[in-house]
C-alpha cells in the first residue's frame, strides 16, 4: 500500500460512499450492505483525515451490528437507525467541506480577517460571554468586600482566559483591553493597588467593551462582515494610568513580556481546568439536540397515553399487564420531567444581571440601594429567562429611578437611608412567581387616576378598585417620559413589560402602599414547550386553542345573536355585546355550524376588548407540545404553531388575537 | 446557473455534467418521469392525512407529522400546474432535505408514484434544449436518456424555492418526442 494518499481523492470516495449508503437506505433491502459500506466510510474518512467522521461511521456500524445481533430487533428499526446515521454523516461531511470555502472567502489580513474556523470563533464567543458574566458577579462581590482576594483571582482568571483566546484568534483589540485589565488586577491581587470604586468602574468598563466586541464577532458568524472594533485607546490609556499611578512599574512590564507569548497555551490550560471550579459537573449540548429530545419525549408521552387508553388492553384484566402499564406510565412521566428539566436554568442568572444594573443606577441617581435576592435556585425554561431580561430591566429601573427616594427624603420619612430592592422567585402550583419589590414611596393613585381621566382612559363617573387603578400604568401611551414624572414615575416601558410577559403566557400584577413601596408580581408558566389546549372542531378540521387565552365558552341562544349591518354579528354575553368571528370564514374551510346558535363560541380578550370565535364543537382538553411550523408558514395569520394530536395527526394551534385583528389580503 | 446552455461544449458544461452524474430516484408525475438526486431524499412514505394550513397557495397541501416533527407538504403536480389527481395507493410522499437559507429543512413532496433508483453517468445526461424563447428554467438540471425513456432531472431545492414555476410545458412537450 502506498504511503502517500491524496486527501482530495479520499474525500471524493467518501462522498460516493455516503451517497451509496443513502441509496441503500432508500432501497432498504439487505442490512448487510450498510454494514459493509459503513466500514468503508470509516476507512476512507481516516485516510482523508476526517477523524470525527470516521469515528461517527464506526460508531454507527457498531451500533447497527449490535442491534442486528439482538433477536427482538425488527429490520424496520434497524433501517431507521441507519437513516438517522446517514443524516449525521451527511451533515458531518458538509461541515468538513465548509472550512476551506470560508478561508478562500475571508482573505486579507489583520484582525478583520476571520480566516479561522467558525467553530472556534463560536466557542470563543460562548466561552468569553460566560467568563464575562462570572466576572461581573465577582466584581460586585468584590465591591462589597474589597479586601477579599478570592473574587479578584476569579476576575483575573476570566480576563486572562479571554485574553489568551482572543490572542489565539487574532482579535487584537479584545486582547489588548483584556491584557490591560489583567495588569490592573494583577497589581490589585498583589495588594499593590487599592481596590476602589474607580478601579471597579474601570474594570467593569473593560468588561463592557469586551461584551460589545464579542457581539460584533458573533455577528460575523451569521455572515455579516466584521466591523472595526470601537477604538479602545481611551480605555487602555485610563487603565495604564491606573497602573503607573498605583504601583511599581516593574510588575506590569514583566507581565507584558511573558504574557503574549504564553497566552494561547496558558489559555487552553485554564479553560480546561475551569469547569473543575464549579461543583456541579456540566457538559455543553447543542440546544437543537435538547429540543429534539424534548420533542421525542413528547411523542413518547402521546404514544404511552394511546396505549393506556387502548380498549383491547383495558379489557385484559391481567394484573401483571396492568402493573406493567402503570409502571410504564410512571417512568414516562419521570422521563418527561427530566427532559423538561434539561432546558431549565436557574433564575439566579437573571438576578445576577440585575445586580450590575442596580449598582450602576444607584451611582447615577445618587441613591443608596441594597439588592436582596431569594429563590435564585428556582428553575425555569431557558427561553423564559432570556425573554424576562428586558421586562426585568424596565421594572428594576423604574423602582430605583422613581420608586426609591433619595437618602435625605428617606431619612425625613423615617426610613433607613439605604433603599431596598428585593427579587424573589418561587414555585407555586405549577407556575413560577417572581416578586420585584421596593420599599420606596409607592404609587400615587390619585395622580394616576387624574392622568387616566385626562387621557380619556377612564370615564369621569367610573369608580375603580385599587387594582384597576394600578393596572392603568400598563396602558400603552401612559408611559411617555414627561407624564411619568407626574404620576410618580411609574410607567416607563410598562406597556412593554406587560406585552412581553403576556407573550410568554404570563401575567403581571402590581400592588402598592403609600410610603411603603411597590411590588410587581409576575406569574409565568414553567415552560414554553407545553400548553394546555382545548381541541375544537370546525368541519373536518381540528384546531387547538391555548386555554390561557380563553375567557369562557358558551352556546348562545338564537335570540342572543344580533346582526349589525355593515359590521357583522354580535352576541350578548352577560349583558355586554361581543363581536362574533366565524373561524371557518377566516380560514376558508367548510363548517357544520351555519349560525352561532348551532355551534360553540369561544370568548377571548385582547387588550381589554372581548370577542367571540365561532367553532363547531368542543372535542376535549389535551396537553400538547408546541411545534413550529417552520419558515414556510411564517406569514400565516391566526396560527401560532402546530402540535401532534392523540391520533398522530397534526393540529394547528390558534392565535386568537391574530384571528381577531385580521388583515385582509395577505 | 444555466450558462451552460450558451456553450454546451465548453469546459464549464463538461464540469457541470460531471457534477450531475450520480444516483437518482425516479418518480412519475402525470405522463412524465422525473428524477431527483438520491442524496436529497430522506425517506419515502405512503400518503397520510395532511393537515391543511389556511392562507397558503394551492400546491401547499399542509403539514404532516414525521415522527414528531411537523413538516410541510407540497403537491408537485399542482406546483407544476398539472391537473390535480386523486391520491391512490401508489401516491407517495417523498421526504427531501432542501437547503433554505443557512439551514436545511425537511419537506414532503407528493408524487404519483416512485419508480426506481438509477445510476446516471455523465454520458447519460444532456442539457435541457434551448426552446428559443429565452426562458431559462433554473430548476431543471438536465435530461437523462435511459433505456426506459427520457427522465427530467430536477433541482429540488430550486423547485421548492421558486414561487412561479413556468416553462415546464415546453419541456414536457420535448420530452414526449
Amino acid at each position: 500500500m502506498p504511503k502517500k494518499i491524496d486527501p482530495a481523492q479520499q474525500r471524493e470516495k467518501l462522498h460516493k460512499k455516503v451517497q451509496d449508503l443513502a441509496t441503500q437506505v432508500v432501497l432498504a433491502d439487505d442490512l448487510a450492505r450498510p454494514l459493509q459500506t459503513l466500514q468503508e466510510i470509516a476507512e476512507h474518512a481516516r485516510r482523508a483525515g476526517e477523524e470525527q467522521l470516521g469515528a461517527e461511521a464506526a460508531a454507527l456500524r457498531t451500533a447497527l451490528a449490535e442491534s442486528m445481533a439482538r433477536e427482538d430487533y425488527g429490520a424496520g428499526d434497524a433501517w431507521e437507525q441507519v437513516s438517522q446515521g446517514v443524516l449525521r454523516l451527511q451533515q458531518a461531511l458538509e461541515d468538513a467541506d465548509k472550512p476551506p470555502a470560508l478561508e478562500a472567502a475571508g482573505g486579507g489580513g489583520g484582525p478583520t480577517a476571520l480566516a479561522q474556523d467558525p467553530e472556534l470563533v463560536r466557542d470563543f464567543v460562548v466561552e468569553s460571554r460566560e467568563h464575562l458574566a462570572a466576572i461581573e458577579a465577582h466584581l460586585l462581590l468584590l465591591e462589597q468586600n474589597p479586601a477579599h482576594l478570592e473574587p479578584i483571582h476569579s476576575v483575573f482568571r476570566g480576563f486572562h482566559t479571554i485574553k489568551g483566546l482572543a490572542g489565539f484568534l487574532e482579535f487584537g483589540a479584545i486582547q489588548e483591553v483584556a491584557h490591560e485589565v489583567e495588569t490592573v488586577l494583577d497589581l490589585a491581587r498583589n495588594q499593590r493597588l487599592e481596590v476602589t470604586a474607580e478601579v471597579i468602574d474601570l474594570v467593569l468598563k473593560g468588561a463592557d467593551y469586551l461584551k460589545v466586541a464579542l457581539d460584533q464577532v458573533d455577528a460575523t458568524l451569521s455572515g455579516k462582515p466584521l466591523k472595526e472594533f470601537a477604538p479602545n485607546q481611551e480605555l487602555v490609556g485610563l487603565l495604564r494610568s491606573l497602573v503607573s499611578g498605583g504601583g511599581p512599574p516593574a510588575a506590569p512590564s514583566q507581565d507584558q513580556a511573558d504574557a503574549p507569548a504564553a497566552a494561547a497555551p496558558a489559555a487552553a490550560a485554564e479553560s480546561a481546568t475551569a469547569p473543575a471550579e464549579s461543583e456541579i459537573r456540566t457538559i455543553k449540548v447543542d440546544t437543537a439536540k435538547l429540543d429534539h429530545l424534548v420533542d421525542m419525549v413528547g411523542e413518547m408521552v402521546i404514544a404511552q397515553s394511546l396505549l393506556r387508553h387502548d380498549k383491547s388492553l383495558a379489557a385484559d384484566r391481567s394484573p401483571r399487564l396492568q402493573r406493567t402499564l402503570s409502571l410504564l406510565s410512571g417512568i414516562t412521566s419521570d422521563v418527561q420531567k427530566t427532559a423538561m428539566g434539561l432546558r431549565m436554568i436557574t433564575v439566579g442568572h437573571l438576578f445576577r444581571r440585575m445586580g450590575r444594573l442596580v449598582r450602576d443606577l444607584a451611582r447615577k441617581t445618587g441613591k443608596q440601594v441594597e439588592l436582596v435576592t431569594s429563590g435564585e435556585d428556582t428553575e425555569l425554561d431557558r427561553q423564559i429567562v432570556e425573554d424576562l431580561a428586558d421586562p426585568f430591566m424596565h421594572m428594576v429601573r423604574n423602582s430605583i429611578d422613581h420608586g426609591l427616594e433619595t437618602p435625605e427624603e428617606r431619612v425625613a420619612a423615617g426610613k433607613p437611608p439605604c433603599g431596598k430592592i428585593s427579587l424573589e422567585a418561587q414555585h407555586q402550583s405549577g407556575q413560577i412567581v417572581i416578586h420585584i419589590a421596593d420599599d420606596g414611596r409607592g404609587l400615587d393613585r390619585e395622580k394616576i387616576l387624574r392622568r387616566a381621566r385626562e387621557r380619556g382612559l377612564v370615564g369621569e363617573g367610573a369608580t375603580l378598585s385599587e387594582a384597576e387603578i394600578f393596572a392603568l400604568i400598563f396602558e400603552p401611551g401612559f408611559s411617555t417620559a414627561e407624564r411619568v414624572t407626574e404620576v410618580s414615575g411609574r410607567g416607563v416601558g410598562m406597556d412593554v413589560v406587560r406585552r412581553n410577559i403576556s407573550k410568554m403566557r404570563g401575567k403581571v400584577e402590581v400592588a402598592s402602599r403609600r410610603n411603603q413601596g411597590t411590588t410587581f408580581t409576575l406569574k409565568l408558566p414553567l415552560t414554553l414547550a407545553i400548553i394546555d389546549g382545548l381541541i375544537v372542531a370546525v368541519g373536518a378540521q381540528r384546531y387547538i386553542i391555548p386555554i390561557y387565552t380563553v375567557v369562557e365558552m358558551l352556546r348562545p341562544r338564537r335570540e342572543d345573536v344580533t346582526f349589525a349591518p355593515g359590521q357583522g354579528e354580535m352576541v350578548l354575553v352577560r349583558g355586554s355585546l361581543v363581536p362574533v368571528i366565524r373561524l371557518h370564514e377566516r380560514f376558508g374551510v367548510e363548517a357544520r355550524a351555519r349560525h352561532p346558535s348551532e355551534g360553540l363560541l369561544v370568548v377571548a380578550e385582547q387588550e381589554g376588548k372581548r370577542f367571540a370565535v365561532l367553532v363547531d364543537d368542543f372535542i376535549g382538553k389535551q396537553e400538547v407540545v408546541i411545534k413550529s411550523l417552520g419558515p414556510m408558514f411564517r406569514h400565516v395569520q391566526g396560527v401560532a404553531g402546530g402540535a401532534i394530536l392523540g391520533d398522530g395527526r397534526v393540529g394547528l394551534i390558534l392565535d386568537l388575537e391574530g384571528i381577531f385583528v385580521w388583515k385582509e389580503g395577505r | 446557473m444555466e450558462t451552460a446552455v450558451m456553450e454546451p461544449k465548453g469546459a464549464a458544461a463538461e464540469e457541470k455534467t460531471d457534477q450531475r452524474a450520480g444516483k437518482y430516484l425516479t418518480f412519475q408525475l402525470g405522463q412524465e418521469e422525473f428524477a431527483i438526486q438520491v442524496l436529497k431524499v430522506r425517506e419515502i412514505m405512503g400518503v397520510q392525512e395532511i393537515t391543511a394550513v389556511p392562507q397558503t397557495p394551492g400546491f401547499v397541501k399542509g403539514v404532516i407529522n414525521l415522527r414528531g416533527k411537523v413538516i410541510p407538504v407540497v403537491d408537485l403536480r399542482l406546483k407544476f400546474g398539472l391537473p390535480e389527481a386523486e391520491y391512490t395507493q401508489r401516491t407517495c410522499i417523498i421526504v427531501v432535505q432542501v437547503s433554505s437559507g443557512a439551514r436545511g429543512m425537511l419537506m414532503g413532496i407528493v408524487v404519483d408514484g416512485v419508480s426506481e433508483v438509477l445510476n446516471l453517468t455523465a454520458a447519460d445526461i444532456e442539457n435541457t434544449p434551448d426552446f428559443g424563447h429565452g426562458v431559462t428554467v433554473p430548476y431543471l438540471l438536465g435530461m437523462a436518456k435511459t433505456k426506459g425513456g427520457v427522465k427530467i432531472l430536477l433541482d429540488i431545492d430550486e423547485v421548492l424555492s421558486t414561487q412561479e414555476v413556468h416553462g415546464l410545458e415546453a419541456v414536457l412537450r420535448s420530452a414526449d418526442q
